[in-house]
C-alpha cells in the first residue's frame, strides 16, 4: 500500500488537474473522484452577497502535515483507494478560480471513491490551517470556521 | 526560562500587529498560562485568547499542555480553507 501515490501541497500556482490526475493514476486505476472548489462571485444562499476576491493564507508546514494526515485517514477508512491528491491554492484568488482540489483514485467507481473524496474535502475544512479573507463591495472580512479540533487531531 | 516562538495567523495576526513573536516564558508554563500571560501583556489579544486555537510544534494543543522547550506555537481562529 505504501507504493500508492499521495500528493499534497499548498501552492501559489494554478492548480493543474491533468498533472495531478496523471500522478495518482496507476495501471490498475479505473476511476477517479475529483472535488474542486472555486471562488464564488455571487452568493445567493443565506446571507446573499457579492465577492470581488478572496485572499488565502496558510500555516504552510503544518497545513501540509495535516493534508498528509487527511490522506492517511482516507486510506484507513477506504483501503481500496489507490492515489490521493490534495492541493490548496493560496494568495489572491478571483471568482471562478479553483482554490482547492481533492482527488481519489480506485480500480472501480463503486469502491467508495466518491465518499473518500467527500471525506477529504470535509476534513480539510476542519483541520488544515488555512484561512481566507473575503473582499467585496461592502468591505473586507475574515471568514471564520467553526470546527474546534479535538486532542489527537 | 524557555524561549518560544509564537506564530499568529488571520484575525489573531491582525490584532497582534505582527506575524511572529519570540518570548521568554517560565519553564512548565501551560497553554492556559501562556494565554493568560498574553492577555495581560498584550491587551489587543485579550479578546482573542478566549477562542484561539493553539498548536505546539504543528500539532493541536490544549489548555493543560505544558509548553516544551523552544516550542513553535501557532495561534489562530478556526480554519476556513477550501
Amino acid at each position: 500500500m505504501s507504493s500508492f501515490p499521495t500528493v499534497y501541497s499548498i501552492t501559489e500556482s494554478e492548480i493543474d488537474l491533468n498533472d495531478l490526475l496523471a500522478q495518482i493514476t496507476l495501471t490498475s486505476t479505473g476511476a477517479a473522484a475529483i472535488f474542486t472548489g472555486m471562488v464564488r462571485g455571487e452568493t445567493k444562499r443565506g446571507d446573499a452577497h457579492d465577492t470581488e476576491y478572496l485572499e488565502y493564507e496558510a500555516y504552510v508546514p503544518m497545513a501540509e502535515a495535516k493534508m498528509k494526515q487527511v490522506a492517511d485517514e482516507i486510506r484507513e477508512r477506504w483501503p481500496v483507494i489507490e492515489g490521493i491528491a490534495i492541493v490548496q491554492r493560496i494568495g489572491k484568488l478571483y471568482p471562478k478560480t479553483p482554490t482547492v482540489l481533492i482527488a481519489c483514485t480506485a480500480a472501480h467507481r463503486d469502491t467508495g471513491v466518491f465518499d473518500a473524496a467527500r471525506y477529504g474535502i470535509d476534513r480539510l475544512k476542519e483541520i488544515v490551517p488555512v484561512w481566507k479573507k473575503e473582499i467585496g463591495p461592502g468591505g473586507t472580512e475574515w471568514v471564520e470556521g467553526e470546527y474546534i479540533p479535538k486532542p489527537g487531531e | 526560562m524557555n524561549r518560544v516562538k509564537l506564530l499568529f495567523f488571520a484575525t489573531i495576526r491582525d490584532r497582534a500587529g505582527v506575524k511572529t513573536l519570540e518570548l521568554d516564558i517560565p519553564v512548565d508554563l501551560t497553554i492556559q498560562g501562556l494565554k493568560d500571560k498574553l492577555a495581560l501583556d498584550y491587551p489587543n489579544l485579550k479578546e482573542s485568547m478566549k477562542s484561539v486555537l493553539i498548536t505546539i510544534n504543528r500539532e493541536y494543543a490544549f489548555d493543560e499542555a505544558v509548553v516544551p522547550q523552544n516550542a513553535e506555537i501557532g495561534m489562530f481562529p478556526p480554519v476556513s480553507g477550501g
